[in-house]
């Protein structure tokens, strides 16, 4: 019988590892360099830890049953179990703390999904126990520079305000509030129209569905409305952060995105409590969400024994994504790197000492890659070639009881 | 430059007259000798991509097309991830449920349990009966679904009917509708978010041709 991985899963070949690894350590720098610590936790996690954000829908998460029939899930995301983590530890340590992971995460397929990726990887931040515009604004900033440490350019940072809008919507009566939520989480312009809600209602949610463009536009629009103070309170912060960010943009080293602010910019469930964003990648060849996070401000109370909650901001990059924008530029290695040295011994008996000089190069240049020919029967002529034909461009012929003889291949 | 997905068919004269007037001219996919699937209009401001009328959700929820045209039933049936903007109330009709004339069903209730229904809209169909409470098997089919009750492979069938002559001339009755369709304008909901090449204008013109059209025919 042939064994096959399952439905949607993938295997990673050297090259593909290699291509990855490139686009993580860029990531994993930046990150080091804002002084975010990796964090490491269990892949598989129990249900109700996943889904009691509200964000993870228990028919997306693969699941798995344990010895005492408690219901297990391999994790669909990070931030849940960062927070449970988190929660109960925030006692006591010095806060802010910053944390970055680098995981696999899975997904089960939607049903009549054909073959759709289960497994994927993700890389992200969770800045955990501060709150307002400079927190805001680093995860941002953060952001930007990985951005530009892949170096990316053409690229759009859509940014909402999860409690804003929610605030906003509470002008709808309680039976039609999640339907209009719905259709502008959506983008279902027709579904609001159908809707049986009052002319100023509609016209209301209408606003809304476009409440997008530049943010200067953007937040006098809104100002137009007839906001409370709490509403005012948070344009004025938006405001603040919108300009803190314009400012730090215009640094001359940064790839500065376009900044788009979108206030329809929801989910149907509340999970978010300040600012959501987006970063997309905008090419000929269509736009990619790179990367997707924002403020959680009552997450980590869900998993703290006496509910006390502390702020918390984050955002993750999806490596597949990452990977099929860099693909094109060329910037990803085109290959694994060869091997420096390829140590072939002349005979059977002369592998002790083919063994010992692999190891004696090694140890004088620690990056050294040296391979011993395994291959004994080859003859000379197709050892060398062989050697070539995987980019090794010096060989050492070791006999017994001789000295190596080095030989430097041509092109 | 804006890509919008054209649907092949009975939508297609109209999708392309809209387009025209606000300047994009996709007439020539209606020269029947081209053979192109990818045309730009005369000004190069636009290009149109001719596809399949099922496909066209998809070229616009990967994003290879801003904007398309397609009918309702079409989204119903597909449930595609895409921004759906502007009723174009054209391709007016409707999802039905049809039996033999002969047959002793005058409504979809009364249809036998565990009855069989010919559709090419297995999800619409699905969902429906499953309203219903209804439990029924659900036979696809790719055309001529009408032959379904004709052969007696069926009890029933869920398709769309615009004038009802089809039904009429194979010797069916509609009995049911499930919903009026028309067609829609989608879009890819990145593009729409990003309104990059005034993405946001063209939709807003063909929005208001559409209105203008509405009171003209009244």
């Amino acid at each position: 019988m042939v064994y096959q991985p399952p439905v949607g899963a993938k295997d990673l070949f050297p090259l593909d590892v290699a291509q990855k690894r490139w686009i993580e350590d860029r990531l994993q720098q930046v990150f080091h360099g804002w002084g975010y610590h990796r964090i490491i936790t269990s892949t598989l996690e129990r249900l109700d830890t996943l889904m009691a954000g509200g964000a993870v829908q228990r028919s997306t998460v693969l699941q798995l049953q344990d010895r005492d029939d408690e219901a297990l899930g391999l994790r669909p995301e990070l931030t849940a179990s960062i927070a449970r983590a988190a929660a109960t530890r925030m006692a006591g340590v010095t806060c802010p703390q910053r944390f970055y992971y680098n995981a696999n995460v899975f997904r089960r397929a939607n049903r009549g999904d054909f073959k759709r990726q289960q497994e994927f990887y993700q890389a992200g931040v969770e800045l955990l126990g501060a709150g307002g515009v400079g927190a805001d604004a680093e995860v941002l900033l953060l952001l930007a520079d990985c951005v530009t440490n892949l170096g990316l350019s053409d690229w759009f940072l859509v940014l909402g305000d999860a409690g804003l809008t929610r605030s906003l919507l509470s002008a709808f009566p309680d039976s039609q509030r999640e339907p209009v939520r719905r259709a502008i989480a959506h983008l279902n312009r027709m579904q609001l129209e159908t809707l049986p809600l009052s002319p100023e209602l509609k016209a209301r949610a209408l606003f809304l569905f476009d409440l997008r463009g530049r943010p200067e536009d953007v937040l006098q629009q809104v100002s137009s409305l007839d906001l409370d103070a709490t509403q005012h309170a948070t344009v004025n912060t938006l405001k603040a952060l919108i300009e803190l960010l314009q400012a730090s943009f215009t640094r001359e080293h940064q790839v500065a995105p376009s900044l788009v602010l979108d206030l329809s910019l929801i989910q149907t469930f509340d999970y978010y409590t300040g600012i959501v964003f987006e970063a997309i990648s905008s090419h000929a060849s269509g736009q990619r969400i790179l990367a997707q996070g924002g403020r959680y401000d009552q997450l980590l109370g869900l998993y703290h024994p006496q509910g006390m909650t502390s702020p918390g901001i984050g955002f993750t990059f999806n490596i597949e994504d990452l990977h099929q924008v860099l693909l094109p530029t060329e910037q990803l290695p085109q290959d694994t790197p060869p091997s420096d040295w390829l140590v072939v011994p002349t005979t059977a008996s002369a592998y002790a000492a083919a063994f010992a000089y692999a190891q004696t190069i090694r140890d004088a240049t620690p990056a050294m890659r040296v391979e011993v020919e395994l291959n004994g029967v080859a003859s000379a002529d197709a050892i060398r070639l062989s050697a070539r034909d995987r980019r090794i461009r010096q060989i050492a012929w070791i006999s017994a009881d001789a000295a190596p003889e080095l030989e430097a291949l041509a092109d | 430059m804006i890509t919008v997905a054209l649907p092949k068919g009975a939508l297609l004269t109209e999708s392309i007259e809209l387009l025209q007037s606000i300047g994009l001219d996709f007439s020539a996919f209606l020269n029947p000798a081209n053979r192109q699937l990818q045309i730009f209009d005369p000004t190069y401001t636009a290009k149109a991509l001719l596809v399949r009328t099922q496909d066209v959700p998809v070229y616009v929820e990967y994003g290879q097309a801003q904007l398309g045209i397609v009918g309702y039933d079409v989204l119903r049936e597909k449930q595609p991830q895409v921004a759906h903007l502007v009723d174009l109330q054209f391709g007016r009709c409707r999802m039905s449920v049809a039996v033999k004339k002969s047959s002793p069903y005058r409504s979809a209730i009364e249809l036998p349990l565990y009855g069989r229904v010919a559709s090419k809209f297995v999800h619409c169909a699905h969902e429906y009966f499953q309203t219903l409470d209804l439990e029924v098997e659900i036979v696809p089919l790719y055309g001529s679904v009408e032959l379904g009750p004709i052969t007696s492979m069926s009890e029933a069938i869920v398709d769309l009917v615009a004038t009802g002559r089809t039904l009429q001339e194979n010797g069916l009755i509609e009995i049911e509708v499930l919903f009026e369709s028309t067609a829609r304008l989608i879009a890819h909901p990145l593009s729409y978010r990003l309104n990059q090449d005034d993405l946001h204008g063209a939709i807003e013109q063909l929005r208001s041709r559409v209105g203008d059209r509405l009171i003209l025919n009244k």
